[in-house]
């Protein structure tokens, strides 16, 4: 036990007192908000003005789309966003978004296009050569049946990709027409504009218990949580590798072996690097929680707090065990592969296999997100490999049964005793192997007979 | 081997084997090694040295017969008594020495305190003292040789298995560890030195062991094998014995040397024989010495004539 204890306090001193340990606890929040929000704001940063030629034979439309795309009409729409998902807006908030509403929107510069008398194909492959000519960027061509159902708009554009834009046109668009078509049936403006006003879209969720509770936070929080397991068990995995491969290369694995039992060795380096993983999310949910605590003194953020999913102490108890749980597992495997091979390089080439299967437990997150309560969801939850990342989100998205976080726990504890054991037998033969890779058919020799 | 009382005796191997799939890499290996000798552990690359040594540390179990220590089976316990410093040595690149080397003694089951001290006392002995708190990475060869070497016997080992233990140091530091080791013997700890080195095996070693692809070939105390082989070498100098060295009765063959000539005494020959038949002949003697053959003689006579029907 006394030497046992010497390899655990070895092997954690040797992850913690590292710079790179300081560095990633404080990168890696960092660059999971990243991974969470910069997609959404790449995407939404604002282009270059797009000039769009809009034939428009009847001349009824384009007032109507310009209109839509006016900076007013965008605010008005961010507004009704705003107010599904957050009860009250004051005044200065009202300032802020007005602000980012213009910045962030994209500009449109609408031209009108004179047919001067052409056909439609004229017309288009003029257009064309405007657009090739780069004179605009994109065109519509509005048909003469534009009232009827089976009326066919063509839009062309350079950026057939900048799908942002293309929907807020086609948005733009599609109001336009229906407004045109309802004033066309004698409507009057008002009545229009009163019946196309958006509705008042009040979602939340409601937990088991039947109380409401607001989950637009729930999404966000749960790719956070799904993604730092991921990281982390990525990360303290490919370490466990390197450290076995070290001590393999440098020959230490003969001095190691005269002084303990292997299988003492292994488990010690574990269960070291695995509380190094430990501190360093216990790190991270403590200054969460003390950020959260912070925010909630500030009236400001209040609102936005509302929207953070309400986790509990046996929740956060629950992520550890599961994180541990997911640590063995795959800590076991990269031990395992780090005693097989030659070099971190050549690991490499093993690794890729649990890192595949992490990475499918991450998108199956998004599945557990979606509906915590399906069978798909269930199955993800309890299987080995999968559930210490799937788990944790599907607790924080909605809480499954008790039963089925015992079977979970218990069906990934199993698997952990029968591969930790695998892998204390390849290595107490593969860290003594030099000069050459061991083959499949070697490993599991070792393993039958060791 | 003179009679050794049974308590003298520290380590008995009797009757190993041990095979790695089809091929035999130990077959029906015995010795006794006596405590406060110098054990010499000899043989050509791949005969089965380190496959031996790992079994006596307790890294590998062998197929059939039994190793005794201290008149116990072999256990992970007794692993606590042995140090063992590998042929390829091996440091933590990046852990400053001190805390390698405390590592390493708790691994072995010393307390902090008692490691501490322990550290203190060998790098002041191998004047590292000022590279306490240095990197691996930072040191020359030779020191973490040295480094090496304290993490061997910080536990303070009553079994001491050397593999090649002077390769890498400058002839300097060779005579230092020497004299470490000689202070280990005057302990009575037993030393299990193994070596390709036999100039050196022949300086330090009480008794030897010479195997060869996976066999003892000959064994015992160095002053015995010499004997055994010894007699039937003699140095010679001298003018007119022509004709009494080319009797293929007497001498069996005769090697020129620079200035003397080492004569192979036929099978039963007496070396005063033959001076009397070099007298009665008249030459006239300058040297003739009854030579001991060297340690490196033995090996090459055994290892070589092996090596030839190999495969």
């Amino acid at each position: 036990m006394k030497k046992f204890l010497a390899i655990v306090k070895h092997e954690y001193k040797r992850v913690v007192l590292k710079w790179s340990f300081l560095i990633s606890t404080l990168l890696l929040p960092f660059l999971a908000v990243c991974f969470a929000f910069v997609p959404m704001i790449i995407f939404s940063l604002k282009g270059e003005p797009m000039r769009i030629a809009v034939a428009d034979p009847s001349g009824k439309l384009l007032p109507r789309i310009e209109k839509n795309l006016s900076v007013e009409r965008m605010i008005e729409r961010a507004q009704q966003a705003a107010k599904d998902s957050m009860t009250q807006i004051n005044g200065s908030q009202d300032e802020k978004m007005r602000n980012t509403a213009a910045s962030v929107m994209q500009d449109f510069v609408l031209v009108p296009y004179d047919l001067a008398g052409r056909s439609g194909d004229a017309v288009r492959t003029d257009l064309i050569s405007k657009v090739v000519a780069n004179e605009i960027d994109a065109f519509l061509i509005v048909p003469d049946n534009f009232d009827s159902a089976q009326a066919s708009f063509v839009f062309r554009s350079r950026k057939g990709g900048d799908f942002i834009s293309n929907d807020t046109f086609q948005d733009a668009l599609n109001n336009a027409v229906r407004s045109q078509r309802l004033a066309d049936a004698n409507i009057s403006e008002e009545s229009v504009a009163e019946l196309s006003a958006p509705v008042n879209f009040d979602a939340k969720g409601i937990d088991e218990a039947g109380v409401e509770k607001d989950s637009s936070g729930v999404m966000a929080a749960s790719f956070v949580i799904g993604l730092m397991i991921y990281i982390t068990l990525a990360i303290y995995g490919q370490a466990i590798m390197a450290a076995v491969v070290e001590e393999k290369e440098t020959r230490i694995a003969e001095i190691l072996f005269s002084s303990a039992r292997p299988f003492k060795l292994m488990l010690g380096k574990l269960v070291g690097v695995g509380l190094a993983g430990l501190t360093q999310l216990a790190i991270w949910v403590g200054s969460a929680a003390a950020l959260l605590a912070f925010l909630a003194l500030q009236t400001d953020f209040r609102q936005i707090l509302a929207t953070v999913p309400s986790i509990t102490p046996v929740m956060i108890t629950l992520f550890l065990t599961y994180f541990l749980l997911g640590f063995f597992l795959y800590a076991s495997i990269f031990a395992l592969i780090g005693s097989m091979v030659t070099s971190v390089q050549e690991g490499g080439q093993f690794a890729f296999i649990p890192v595949m299967i992490m990475l499918a437990a991450f998108y199956f997150c998004f599945a557990v997100i979606r509906d915590p309560n399906s069978d798909l969801s269930f199955w993800v939850t309890i299987s080995p490999f999968l559930a210490p990342i799937t788990m944790p989100v599907r607790i924080l998205a909605e809480t499954p049964p008790a039963w089925q976080i015992a079977l979970s726990f218990l069906i990934n504890a199993a698997t952990i005793t029968g591969l930790v054991w695998v892998a204390a037998r390849v290595y107490r033969v593969g860290m003594l192997m030099y000069g050459k890779r061991a083959t499949i058919p070697e490993v599991w020799k070792w393993i039958r007979q060791a | 081997m003179e009679p050794a009382l049974e308590s003298d005796i520290s380590l008995r191997v009797r009757n190993v084997t041990k095979r790695f799939g089809e091929f035999t890499a130990v077959e029906d290996l015995s010795f006794d090694i006596r405590a406060g000798r110098v054990f010499g552990f000899l043989g050509p690359n791949g005969a089965g040295k380190t496959t031996t040594i790992r079994m006596i540390v307790g890294i590998t179990v062998p197929d059939e017969g039994s190793i005794e220590l201290y008149g116990q089976p072999i256990s992970y316990e007794l692993q606590d008594r042995i140090g063992y410093l590998p042929e390829e040595r091996g440091l933590y690149k990046k852990l400053k020495v001190a805390d390698q080397l405390r590592y390493f003694a708790e691994l072995k089951g010393v307390s902090r305190a008692a490691a501490e001290k322990k550290i203190d006392f060998w790098l002041e002995r191998m004047n590292l003292a000022e590279w306490k708190n240095k990197k691996t990475t930072d040191l020359s060869k030779g020191m973490q040789q040295k480094i090496q070497f304290i993490s061997t016997v910080l536990h303070d080992p009553d079994l001491l298995i050397l593999d090649e233990p002077f390769s890498g140091l400058d002839p300097v530091n060779v005579e230092f560890m020497i004299d470490v080791l000689s202070e280990f013997r005057s302990q009575a700890k037993t030393v299990i030195f193994s070596t390709h080195l036999m100039s050196t095996a022949e300086r330090l070693c009480h008794d030897i062991l010479l195997i060869n692809r996976s066999r003892k070939v000959l064994g015992g105390s160095l002053r015995e094998v010499k004997e055994s082989y010894g007699m039937n070498l003699i140095a010679f100098r001298g003018t007119g014995a022509e004709k009494v060295l080319a009797d293929k009765s007497l001498v069996e063959t005769t090697i020129a040397h620079a200035d003397e000539r080492e004569l192979h005494l036929a099978a039963g020959v007496d070396p005063q024989r033959l001076l009397r038949a070099l007298i009665g002949a008249g030459a006239s003697v300058t040297k003739f010495e009854i030579t001991e053959p060297s340690l490196n003689d033995i090996f090459i006579e055994k290892v070589g004539k092996n090596q030839e029907s190999r495969p």
